[in-house]
């Protein structure tokens, strides 16, 4: 009887265990792993001058993010990423974290409606939904690659898509006639929860419709609305957001190169509506882009044109990455008045904590200083302007040059009718010497300049003379295979004045702000990396960081740093 | 592939030439630039009688600005105040018809008139002479008392052996002569009382019927700097009986008492004005509850003060009532 009932007991443990392997489900593992160090000492004149602040500061953790991927099909995959994470410094897991990073579910419908449930990257056009790159980083030498490594996996930027949560679905019709294919895309994101006693839920709904027609032609409509739910909220007033964004685009082979245009516009509506339906504020605004691209062996380039209105408002468009309104992590407050340490290129460059995940209702704050003409990405209202850009790589890849120019103007002046005429400039150039030379040992120099120059002319209260120059360079040297010495520099100087705008609720501008720059900033370093492939590598090095602000006698810093990361990405 | 590089061209430069009228926010000048004087600032006539006539100022600036015009009677010590901002001060922003700001009204004299800017140091002065000052009111109105010909024996009061009520000449809030009312009183919140039957005021008529269309205005001069406290001591409350029966008397059990009561909190002549139609009605009022100023038999007025507070003040002058909005804005 007892053996009876043992048995028993087994079966009963054991038929779950059978019936699951039957259905053929698949659990399978990866993940990402970091380790980070740095630490800070002051330098310079400070050190001496500031006697309140630590003499150095840093921290460093292991993170772990082990992705678990559940298929209990063939049509849907479930995926969690938990993070492990241990601050250095703590023992017993008392600075340990454990999160849930990501969670998703996906699948396809049918063979032929795919799903995504949970987190999900999303992006359309540069007008409508779009996370733009911040300032300070066209150009980057590669040698930099550690500090962008971190900032974009920290903060979930995959290439130019927001991560959001919510549901998206999309699915793709080929036909054999004029019309080649259709496909279709939507999606629905809650951008901002319930809050108590708080701001109302905002949600995000957007879709993209895409024709391609048989001889090259493809008309595509994207159109987002982010909008508030009025009975989520006590508030009286809810905020609404529809852009859509109308695409044809046109590709053609004429000899040895391909002509591809494309032809973008469309507009938006912002506004608060009332409980009873009435509109508090309402703005509305276009935009056009027309682009001409031809490419060829060795030569890429494009044309073109760009037109957005003052009024032209798109949360999912002009949110910015950088949140100017935080306290960086390094000497968050300096100098023997304790004052908040403002976010410069130190930050931008190497520091995850400022950044913005969140799309933005309204347009958020920028420094003029880094970011003086498309402080918005493409879609920065009141600009219309050309840029120019030139691709150049040599048959060998040894020599790789890129050139771009713009120029734009303001559709109506600020606060004067003299508008700012802006030009911004940029010149990349990357060799790989080794193959240049017949070097054994790979050897990469990356040199890039970017300028911007904003001009106003009119009385002396009304002109607006700004230039600020940005200088990149990295030089990296195989010591023996996949092990190399790398050291770059990052040059930022700003001078001029400027005026600011200052906004108000509606993001109408009701005061201005008169800047002076007088700025420099440079960060140099010097180290070792490894890689074991592209995105698992570990880097050892130095930096020295100064920041003068010569319109301002404290506002100086100089840092020595030491950093350490290994990182893999799998 | 050529007509299409064209087309582009073309629409690229069609759009380049894109420019909007106007400027995006306030005017830089505006907010930041000099204050400079383009036209003089000057008052069209040199002196009016405000019964017939109105004046108005002229002046140009560099740019928009808040400017503040001070007219401010020399005798008197009335003041009217007129604030804008514009560039421009002209007769559709600065037309004064001799009302005032700050009581007590003005008489027929010499003016002081002062232009300046909060936000700058400018300040250009110019003087003014009233030939006729402004009498208020629409011709509807009913003056009950100004006190210039004494107070009337018929006002029935009561005044603590410690308060005093007396007529006063001088630094009245209208005309020359004013009712003092004022005392300390350590054994009840009553300094005095006064009542104003309807057969004895100044002017004799009937109140119109509507409440929402009478106003009744009384100007009080308080004092709150004599509490010991320097907090406002006065207590002033207003009761109004209706005699709904019309058989000349008042009766509490059938008939309406409206009242109000207030802080005399400030310091001079201050014009207290209240739509009849916004009085509350009395907690033990036994009327028909409807406001019927052309019932009215009596009014009263009550000085109070808390007996632990000391010294208490509210002068009395000009109550007068007007119909359609109140004494000042007529």
């Amino acid at each position: 009887m007892k053996n009876l009932f043992k048995k028993i007991i087994f079966l009963l443990i054991l038929l779950p265990i059978l019936s699951f392997g039957q259905i053929n489900q698949k659990v399978w593992y990866d993940g990402n792993s970091r380790a980070m160090f740095y630490r800070d000492a002051l330098s310079g004149d400070l050190k001496d001058i500031d006697t309140t602040s630590t003499r150095s500061e840093g921290e460093g953790y292991t993170a772990i993010d082990l992705g678990m991927h559940f298929t209990p099909n063939d049509q849907i995959e479930i995926f969690s990423e938990i993070r492990v994470k241990n601050d250095f410094g703590y023992m017993w897991g008392s600075g340990a974290y454990v999160d849930l990073r990501r969670l998703s579910v996906r699948g396809i419908l049918n063979d032929r409606i795919s799903f995504n449930l949970g987190d999900m990257y999303l992006k359309q056009t540069p007008f409508t939904l779009n996370n733009f790159d911040q300032e300070l980083l066209k150009h980057e030498p590669s040698v930099f690659q550690a500090y962008r490594d971190l900032i974009n996996y920290e903060n979930f930027y995959l290439d130019n898509y927001w991560r959001m949560q919510g549901l998206q679905t999309n699915f793709s019709y080929t036909f054999y006639n004029a019309i080649n294919s259709f496909e279709a895309d939507m999606f629905a994101s809650r951008v901002r929860g319930v809050q108590w006693l708080g701001e109302p839920e905002l949600l995000m709904l957007g879709g993209t419709s895409l024709i391609k027609l048989e001889n090259s032609l493809v008309f595509a409509i994207n159109h987002v609305n982010s909008f508030e739910v009025q009975s989520s909220s006590l508030d009286t007033a809810t905020y609404y957001n529809p852009v859509t964004n109308l695409q044809l685009k046109y590709a053609k082979k004429i000899n040895s190169l391909t002509y591809r245009l494309s032809l973008d516009f469309g507009g938006s509506i912002r506004g608060w509506e009332k409980n009873n339906g009435s509109t508090i504020f309402e703005t509305s605004g276009g935009f056009v882009k027309a682009k001409l691209k031809a490419a060829a062996k060795n030569l890429k380039s494009s044309v073109s044109f760009r037109y957005v209105d003052p009024e032209f408002r798109s949360a999912g468009s002009q949110s910015r990455r950088v949140n100017y309104i935080s306290s960086p992590s390094t000497y968050a407050y300096y100098t023997n008045n304790s004052i908040l340490r403002p976010v410069s290129m130190l930050d931008i460059t190497s520091d995850p904590n400022i950044y913005n995940h969140k799309l933005s209702t309204s347009l958020m704050q920028y420094n003029t200083l880094y970011s003086a003409i498309s402080p918005y990405g493409e879609a920065t209202p009141n600009r219309a302007g050309v840029d120019f850009l030139f691709d150049y790589k040599n048959d060998e890849g040894s020599v790789l040059a890129i050139a771009d120019i713009a120029f734009f103007q303001e559709i109506i002046g600020q606060g004067t009718e003299e508008k700012r005429s802006m030009l911004s400039s940029g010149l990349s150039f990357t060799a790989h010497i080794d193959k240049i030379t017949g070097l054994k040992n790979k050897t990469m120099f990356e040199a890039s300049l970017n300028t911007e120059a904003v001009n106003r002319g009119g009385s002396e209260l009304e002109s607006i003379s700004f230039n600020s120059l940005l200088l990149s360079a990295g030089l990296s040297y195989e010591l023996f295979h996949n092990f190399k010495i790398i050291s770059g520099i990052k040059s930022f100087s700003g001078k001029g004045n400027e005026v600011g705008a200052q906004r108000d609720e509606y993001d109408q501008i009701v005061g201005y702000e008169l800047l002076d720059f007088d700025s420099k900033e440079d960060i140099l370093m010097l180290g070792l990396q490894y890689n074991f492939t592209k995105d698992i590598y570990f880097s050892l090095q130095t930096n020295q960081i100064d920041i003068d602000d010569r319109t301002n006698e404290i506002s100086k810093l100089s840092l020595s740093r030491i950093y350490f990361m290994f990182n893999m990405n799998l | 592939m050529k007509k299409l590089t064209y087309l582009f061209l073309l629409a690229s430069i069609s759009f380049l030439s894109c420019e909007k009228e106007g400027i995006e926010g306030p005017n830089l000048n505006d907010l930041f630039g000099e204050l400079n004087i383009i036209e003089e600032f000057q008052i069209i006539n040199d002196s009016a009688s405000f019964n017939t006539e109105s004046a108005y100022f002229t002046a140009k600036f560099s740019k928009i600005v808040d400017w503040k015009i001070s007219i401010t009677g020399i005798s008197s010590g009335a003041q009217k105040v007129i604030l804008g901002k514009s560039n421009e001060i002209n007769a559709t922003n600065s037309l004064w018809r001799g009302e005032v700001t700050t009581l007590p009204f003005f008489k027929e004299e010499n003016c002081s008139v002062l232009l300046t800017f909060p936000s700058h140091n400018d300040t250009i002065s110019r003087s003014y002479r009233i030939n006729t000052a402004k009498t208020y009111g629409n011709g509807s109105e009913l003056v009950v008392s100004d006190f210039e010909n004494g107070f009337n024996p018929n006002f029935t009061n009561f005044f603590q052996s410690t308060c005093l009520k007396k007529i006063e000449t001088g630094s009245a809030g209208q005309s020359d002569r004013y009712l003092v009312q004022e005392g300390t009183c350590d054994w009840d919140w009553l300094i005095g009382y006064i009542d104003y039957p309807t057969n004895h005021w100044y002017q004799q008529g009937t109140l119109n019927a509507n409440p929402e269309n009478v106003y009744f205005n009384i100007m009080i001069n308080g004092d709150s700097t004599l509490s010991p406290t320097n907090e406002a001591n006065s207590l002033f409350k207003l009761e109004f009986y209706e005699d709904e029966n019309q058989d000349g008397y008042y009766d509490p059990n059938t008939e309406d008492r409206l009242e109000v009561e207030f802080d005399v909190d400030w310091n001079g002549w201050k014009m207290v004005s209240y739509k009849y139609s916004d009085l509350i009605l009395a907690w033990n009022s036994g009327g028909n509850a409807i406001r019927e100023p052309n019932k009215i038999i009596k009014f009263r007025t009550l000085l109070l003060a808390n007996p632990e507070s000391g010294f208490a003040k509210a002068d009395v002058d000009y109550i007068v009532w007007s119909e359609g909005s109140s004494i000042l804005n007529q």
